[in-house]
This record gives structure tokens, C-alpha cells and sequence, in this order.
């Protein structure tokens, strides 16, 4: 059938096009010549070793597992909270609050990014640092987190911790026996996704680290000062790293779409 | 399926036959891979008929009704409506209009606009289309439901709206896939009295899938048994139940006790002792009364009224109330599990669980049967 | 639980929340607002209001901020169509592997900002795959110059970023169309196409309106992309913005472009969802 032919190639097309990117630095990070064309002459490793030496590299590295690992607890415990009132409440006032939550995912990073400068450094004259990146970071990780919880919630049996009242558990222990371990794969998997997308951020983190540098803020003074390859190696880190905590988290959260 | 030349519903056929055949099926089959879903069926539907394709769940009844609309093309045979070859015909083309399991209603559109879209994409002016919505929506009592939502009306006014929808387009032949199933109990009672009434307004021609005996009684004027891809059975309500034609068709409608036995050189054998002149061929047989047609009698009672001619032994083992029956569980002397249903006049207050009873019946109501 | 202490609970359960929604985004988001009224005079914030800004950003930035809007308009239309192709690909023309590919799409959404932007680059440069493979097969015999640092080539890399953005919201209301009702318009005497029109479209028109959204806005308020891809002529209003906070120190301005963009983002979304509105919607 040549419109199912049509149809297949198109999309084949499509995915490559989505793929291609992140399927060429990965095999960039593994060529020999320092020049970025086909065709790869040898492989090598030497470009890991040699973003490894790099001044700053690691101090980007540790401020980015700092950051993402502060933002991906404050934002599971708040949004958790959030997303278990949330679920309980009518439909209709539980949809618009949603809706209002998501507002900082839908803004573009960059007005985020300028308007929280602007915030921290002229109204509350706050000094820079990884701390204004956590606290910029959770605005659009916690809606994530609240999302991913409550669509758990949805299909959640509450019956179940009204047979653990009726049998005798306080609240906090219906709490940490029942509720708990059955939400537990989606917490974990919007903790990750929320990890995930902190660790990516280059905009808003871009202007409210100040003097300090994450991976992609190092990555982007790699970029600015011409090419090197090892470039390409700090890209593969954050990639691999987001990438895969995503994987995980849509495994644990069983996304089906 | 006319195998039997012998039988009443080969007579019914004939006499049908002599009208000319709205839908034509010859032949038709249809198979998935190694799967056969129906196999190569011929039936013959008749302008005014209220048809009921009946069957358990995966017998091929819903495959058959999608052939007919187009919905699934058939691996072989011809399909006829109204003496035009339909067989490579898509469903907007057909002069056939379905009820869909599960209703299929337009969730974008109002009520209004739901049951006008066939008549839109005919061309229908819309003076002429408002027209024709509204009575529709009269037929079904939902005249001020027009500018409903979809999702703001119940089961029954869902299934309604489905129904007319279709029914709008005066189809030749009006198809319906499970039209009650997702109903419950009362409602579904009220819908089927809704069909009938709506059949005989319309005098169209009605062909409905159903898993339901019940509802194929109450709604069918002619029913289909089908069984693994086959229509085992073709005939009026009546014929079916008080003729079976094979052991599953006997089971599947209604309840029916069968007892085994042989047939040898025109003489039926049954396994509980019973003997009597049968004619046909030798081979495994069994002999079906249905429940209510059996009497209980105590073992040391003479037949309880002349026309019993039959009895045989068996031992009560569970008693019900139902209401208006009562339902005896038995074994009879030879192994086999049987029924009795009574009126609860005729219960026999003196009978206990554990006793050994005689039953009883006329041989008048027994059919043999050998598939 | 009664209902009064249940919903003591609940506000106590969404208030940090709540709190860090209005002082990490509503607040910094207003005053961001209220800046665009105040003016700078030597490098030092003042605050009388006056409208200057916007006066300036009329006076001065309407060309870049017309051609921004139209560059992300021209994104979101390409992004949205193919967004579509791809979801109603997955959705209808495959037999369980429209997950997958759903999920793959999902995946290429994380994996670096920079990182694709900067693989673009690569990819679209003199020395780059396009031109590596267009040379080896003889079509062209020396590099192309023209594949990068022009509009294209943001068009481009957007689209590949705001691609796995759109196709989740198509997606997710393509998912939510049952597929009898398909069956019912074909038997009601609709064709194919018209099934389409009248049935599928309609019930996702607001995934196709959000996935617009989406990269509509995503692509206008931009800078990093006609930063590395752009070259010097494409002069999009989100260069201008950061440089504001940049070399230049004038928040007001770049905040009054800012507001200038959503604003405008905003009208244009309107619009389309009017026009789609009008478009796309059952006829009695």
C-alpha cells in the first residue's frame, strides 16, 4: 500500500530527525580527530580524560549534584504534600489549581530567568549562588512532581486507608504503612523526572548562579570560547545523566502516555 | 443453514423464500490467520424481519453483523442488499445503518447535531434536516434533549440517542451490536418493549447481535443460533426453543436436561433405561425435556395424570424457591444431573432433600438430538 | 475524618506549595511587571513611573519584535503539523508500537538544551554531517555555507526542540478519541477525510492549541538558539532582552520587551484558537 509506505517513511524521517542529534555526540564523544565530521577517522577516549583536567570541570560537576539533589527532595516532599490535598479536592477546583501550579512550566526560562535575577539581586538584594538556583529550580520542578503524584492518586484506592483507620492505625502510620509504599514508585519517579529537568537547565540556572558554574553554565563557557571536543564530553555527561533518570522515572511511574 | 430438509425451520425457510430477500449472504466467511471467525454462512433476511443473531461470546455473531455494514470485508462470498452486490462496498455507501455496542455517539457534538451528521453529509437542507431530527427525537421521547451535551445524559437516553441516529437515516436495514448490554436489568426491559414498539412504527428491518436468550425471545421475530463461526440454527423463537436442532442450542436457550443414549436400527437407547422407537440413524444420541415440562412424583405414586408417559428414577438433591418456580436438582438413577421447575402450587411439601423421586413427562415435549 | 479538619489538612498540605508558587513566581513575575515602568539614570533603578519603555520598545524593537513573532510563528505551525503527523501516527497507524514511539519522542524532550542547539551547529556547519554526506555523494562539490547562521537553521533546531513538547499534548487527546464513534461517522455515510475533519479534529483541538502554545512561546523567548545558529541577522527579541541584563543594565527595557513578547504571544494564541475555534467545530 503505497500510503502506509508514505506514512512509514515520513515517520522514519521523523524520528531521525529527532534522533540524530543526540545519537551523533555520542559517537562524537568517542572520535579521535578534534575536528566534528564524517567520516571518524579513529576512536579514542582521551577526550573524557581530558574534560576530566579541565579547570572547573569538577567543581561544575559537584555544584550541579548539589543542586540537583536539593531540588529533587524539596520538590518531592512539597509537591507530594500538595498533590495528596490536591486529589482530594472537587474536580473542578483541583483542575484550575493544577493549571495555576504548571503556569511556571509554560513560561518561556528566559523571562523566568531575567525576572528572578531581577527579583533576587534589586528587590531582595539576596547574593547568588546555588541557593537562588534551588530555589529557582523548584518554581517548575514542583508542578512536575504534583502532576505525576495526583495522576498516581487518581486511580487510588482511598478505601484502603479507610479499612486501615477502621482497624485501628493512627493517621501518620494509615500514612507511612498504606499510602506510602503504594505511591512510593510514582514519588521516586517524579523525583527523577524533576532531577532530570533541574540538571538540564541552562537559562534560568544561567542567571541566577552569579559567579559559580553548574555543567551546562560550564558547558556554555566551553561553547563561547571555540570548539574542543571535550565539549562534547561534558554534553554526553548531562545527557546520559537526565536522560536516564528520566528512564527510570517513567519505569517506575509505569508512564503509559 | 437449511442442512435438514426434513425440519420445520427448512419449512419456514421455503415459505420465506418466496418473498424476495432484502440482505443475501452467499457463502460469506471470514478469517484472522489460521483463526476462522465465521465460517461460510448463506443467509436470507427479509424486508420487515426483526433478526437476532445469537450466540456466546467469540461465536463470530459481531464479526457477521460488521460484514453486513461494511465494517469488516469478508475473506469469501457475496453480500446482497436490495439485490445489489455490497461486497466491496465501504460502510458509508451501504444502505445499512448500525447501533453500535458501547453507542459510539459524537462526545463534541450536541444531541441534535449527533443525530443530524448522516443526514448533513447526505445533503439534507437544513430546514428539511431540523425537521426529520426533531421527530426523530419524538420517536424516543427526548424532544427538548436537542441541545444537549453527550455527557450529560444517562445510559438509556445515550442508547436512544444512538438508536435514532441511526434510525434517522431510514436505513433499508437497521443493524444493532449488543444494543442493551451495557444496561442494567430494568432498563434494559424498558428498552427492549422501546424496540419492539419502534419496530412496528417504523416497519423497517431489524438485525441485532446478542449473547442474550432472553433478549433474543422477547425482541426477535426469527432468530439465529450461531455457535463457533456456524449458524446452527435459523427459525422463529418458538422453533428454537421447542425444537433444538443440536445439543448446544438446546442448552444455550433456556435450561435443558439431556439424557444420553444410543439409537440402533430405528430404536432409542437411553443410558437411564428408557427405550423407545426413533427413527433415524444408529449412533450416539440425546434425548432433551426441558425443566418445566417434568413432573415430580413420589416413588411409590402411579403416573400423576395420563399424559405422562415417560419416567424414569432419581434422587432429589437441592430444592430452590424462586418466587413464582420452584427448582428441583436431581440425580437420576443412571449418574446424570437433572432439572425440575414447578409452579410453587405444585410444590410437593412432602418431598425431602435426599429422597428418591420419580420424573415424569410426555413424550409428546422430548426431542432427540444428535449433534 | 470530618470534613472541616479534612480541609484544615488539605490547606495545611498544599500551603508550602502555594508559597513557593507566590514568592518564586507571581512575586517575581509582578515586580518584573512593575520594572517595566521605572526607568534607569546612571546606572541606577528609578522608580517613577512612566512609559517610556514601552515607548521605546514601539519606537525601537517593533521590527525586531514583529520578525521574532513570525520566525516563532512560522516554528510553532511547522512543529505543530509534523507534532500532529507524528501523534496520529502513533496513535492510529500502528498496532502497539505508537507507545513506544510516543516514548521515544518523550525521551529526545530531556538530553540537553545546549546540547542540541550546539549539535545543530555541528550538524549544519562547513564541516558538518549534512555537508559530509551531501559532498560524499557527489551533489555538491564544496561545502555549503548557507545551511547555518541564518534563520533557517534556527527554524530548524527549535523545531527539533519544541517537537517532543507538541507531540505529548497532541498525543495525549488523540488517546482520548474513542474509535467507535469513527466507525459510527463511517457508517453515517462519511468518507475517510471527512472522519477526519468532523471527528478527529475537533475532539483535539485543544491539544493542537497547547502544543502551538507551547512552542510558539518557547521559540519567542529564545535567545541561546539565534545566539549559536543565527548569525548576525537574525535579530530576535530574546538577544535583546538578555542583553539588557547583560552589557547594557536597563531591567526596565528588558523588561518592558518581555512583557511586549508574552503579551503579543498572548494575542496570537487567542487568535489561533479563535480561528481554530471557528475552523474546526461541529456544524448543526
Amino acid at each position: 500500500m503505497p500510503q502506509t509506505l508514505i506514512w512509514n517513511s515520513g515517520m522514519v524521517l521523523l524520528v531521525a530527525f529527532m534522533l540524530s542529534p543526540l545519537l551523533m555526540l555520542i559517537v562524537f564523544c568517542f572520535s579521535e580527530s578534534p575536528l566534528l565530521s564524517f567520516p571518524i577517522q579513529g576512536w579514542s577516549l582521551k577526550w573524557f580524560a581530558n574534560a576530566y583536567y579541565r579547570p572547573g570541570f569538577f567543581p561544575a560537576f559537584i555544584n550541579s549534584l548539589i543542586v540537583t539533589a536539593c531540588v529533587g527532595a524539596i520538590s518531592t516532599v512539597v509537591g507530594t504534600l500538595a498533590a495528596m490535598a490536591i486529589c482530594r479536592l472537587p474536580a473542578r477546583i483541583s483542575g484550575s489549581l493544577m493549571a495555576l501550579l504548571a503556569l511556571p512550566l509554560m513560561a518561556p526560562p528566559l523571562l523566568l530567568g531575567v525576572a528572578l535575577l531581577t527579583y533576587y539581586a534589586t528587590w531582595l538584594n539576596v547574593p547568588l549562588g546555588l541557593h537562588t538556583v534551588v530555589a529557582s529550580h523548584i518554581v517548575f520542578t514542583q508542578p512536575l512532581v504534583i502532576l505525576v503524584i495526583a495522576a498516581r492518586m487518581a486511580s487510588f484506592d482511598f478505601a484502603a486507608i479507610e479499612s486501615a483507620r477502621d482497624l485501628g492505625a493512627s493517621p501518620l502510620r494509615a500514612f507511612f504503612e498504606i499510602t506510602l509504599p503504594l505511591i512510593r514508585p510514582s514519588i521516586v519517579g517524579g523525583a527523577l523526572i524533576a532531577m532530570a529537568l533541574s540538571l538540564d537547565d541552562f537559562l534560568v540556572t544561567f542567571f541566577t548562579i552569579g559567579g559559580s558554574n553548574t555543567l551546562p553554565t560550564f558547558m556554555w563557557g566551553m561553547l563561547r570560547k571555540g570548539v574542543d571536543p571535550s565539549i562534547n564530553v561534558v554534553a554526553g555527561l548531562i545527557m546520559t545523566l537526565s536522560i536516564g533518570a528520566t528512564l527510570l522515572g517513567f519505569r517506575l511511574t509505569g508512564y503509559r502516555g | 443453514m437449511y442442512q435438514d430438509p426434513c425440519s420445520a425451520s427448512a419449512a419456514y425457510a421455503r415459505h420465506q423464500e418466496q418473498m424476495s430477500s432484502l440482505v443475501e449472504l452467499r457463502g460469506i466467511s471470514r478469517t484472522y490467520g489460521p483463526i476462522i471467525a465465521v465460517e461460510p454462512t448463506d443467509l436470507d433476511i427479509k424486508e420487515g424481519e426483526f433478526v437476532a443473531i445469537l450466540g456466546p461470546s467469540g461465536c463470530g455473531k459481531t464479526t457477521l453483523l460488521r460484514m453486513i455494514g461494511g465494517f469488516i470485508s469478508p475473506s469469501s462470498g457475496v453480500i446482497k442488499l436490495d439485490g445489489q452486490d455490497m461486497t466491496r462496498v465501504g460502510p458509508e455507501a451501504r444502505p445499512t445503518n448500525m447501533v453500535f455496542q458501547g453507542y459510539g455517539l459524537f462526545p463534541h457534538m450536541t444531541v441534535a447535531q449527533n443525530v443530524g451528521y448522516g443526514l448533513r453529509l447526505a445533503g439534507i437542507a437544513a430546514e428539511e434536516r431540523a425537521r426529520r431530527v426533531q421527530d426523530a427525537l419524538r420517536l424516543v421521547h427526548l424532544d427538548d434533549f436537542g441541545g444537549r451535551r453527550i455527557d450529560e445524559l444517562s445510559g438509556g437516553q445515550r442508547q436512544r440517542i444512538a438508536l435514532v441516529r441511526a434510525l434517522v437515516m431510514r436505513p433499508k436495514v437497521l443493524l444493532l451490536d449488543e444494543p442493551l448490554a451495557a444496561l442494567d436489568l430494568k432498563l434494559r426491559r424498558a428498552m427492549q418493549d422501546e424496540f419492539r414498539r419502534i419496530h412496528a412504527v417504523t416497519g423497517g428491518t431489524f438485525v441485532f447481535v446478542t449473547h442474550d436468550q432472553e433478549e433474543a425471545m422477547s425482541l426477535a421475530t426469527r432468530i439465529c443460533v450461531m455457535e463457533r463461526g456456524r449458524i446452527v440454527q435459523d427459525g422463529t423463537p418458538r422453533e428454537i426453543y421447542l425444537q433444538p436442532r443440536t445439543r448446544f442450542v438446546s442448552r444455550f436457550i433456556g435450561e435443558a436436561n439431556l439424557f444420553h443414549g444410543r439409537r440402533q436400527s430405528g430404536h432409542v437407547h437411553l443410558d437411564n433405561g428408557l427405550s423407545f422407537a426413533h427413527e433415524g440413524d444408529d449412533g450416539e444420541v440425546d434425548c432433551v425435556v426441558r425443566p418445566e415440562n417434568m413432573v415430580i412424583a413420589s416413588t411409590s405414586d402411579t403416573s400423576p395424570s395420563k399424559r405422562y408417559d415417560m419416567n424414569i428414577t432419581a434422587k432429589l438433591v437441592d430444592m430452590t424457591f424462586m418466587g413464582p418456580n420452584v427448582q428441583y436438582k436431581l440425580i437420576t438413577g443412571n449418574g446424570e444431573d437433572a432439572m425440575v421447575e414447578t409452579s410453587n402450587e405444585d410444590r410437593k411439601s412432602s418431598i425431602e432433600t435426599g429422597a428418591n423421586v420419580m420424573l415424569w413427562w410426555n413424550s409428546a415435549v422430548q426431542r432427540i438430538v444428535t449433534e | 475524618m470530618n470534613w472541616e479538619a479534612f480541609r484544615a489538612g488539605a490547606i495545611a498540605r498544599i500551603a508550602p506549595s502555594l508559597v513557593i508558587f507566590a514568592s518564586l513566581f507571581l512575586l517575581p513575575i509582578s515586580y518584573f511587571f512593575v520594572i517595566s515602568f521605572w526607568r534607569v539614570r546612571s546606572y541606577q533603578l528609578r522608580t517613577d513611573l512612566t512609559l517610556d519603555q514601552y515607548r521605546e520598545v514601539f519606537q525601537n524593537f517593533a521590527y525586531p519584535l514583529a520578525y521574532t513573532l513570525a520566525v516563532a510563528f512560522a516554528i510553532a505551525a511547522v512543529t505543530t503539523l509534523l507534532a500532529f503527523a507524528y501523534a496520529y501516527y502513533c496513535r492510529f497507524k500502528t498496532w502497539r508500537f505508537g507507545i513506544t514511539l510516543v516514548f521515544l519522542a518523550l525521551l529526545t524532550l530531556f538530553g540537553g538544551y545546549l546540547t542540541k542547539i550546539y549539535m545543530w551547529k555541528t550538524i549544519l556547519g562547513s564541516a558538518g554531517l549534512l555537508n559530509s554526506a551531501l559532498l560524499q555523494l557527489e551533489l555538491i562539490s564544496e561545502p555549503l555555507t548557507v545551511l547555518l547562521y541564518n534563520v533557517g537553521a534556527v527554524i530548524i533546531t527549535l523545531v527539533h526542540y519544541t517537537l517532543p513538547l507538541a507531540i505529548l499534548p497532541i498525543y495525549g487527546s488523540l488517546r482520548g478519541v474513542d474509535d467507535v464513534p469513527l466507525e459510527a461517522a463511517r457508517d453515517l455515510g462519511a468518507s475517510r477525510s471527512r472522519v477526519f475533519f468532523d471527528i478527529i479534529l475537533p475532539q483535539c483541538r485543544l491539544g493542537i492549541l497547547s502544543a502551538f502554545s507551547l512552542s510558539f512561546i518557547f521559540a519567542a523567548g529564545d535567545y541561546v538558539t539565534p545566539l549559536m545558529v543565527g548569525g548576525t541577522s537574525t535579530s530576535m527579541i530574546g538577544l535583546l532582552i538578555e542583553a539588557q541584563f547583560g552589557a547594557r543594565l536597563n531591567s526596565p527595557l528588558g523588561s518592558a520587551l518581555s512583557f511586549s513578547v508574552i503579551t503579543s504571544c498572548a494575542l496570537i494564541i487567542l487568535l489561533v484558537a479563535a480561528v481554530l475555534h471557528v475552523l474546526v467545530r461541529p456544524r448543526d
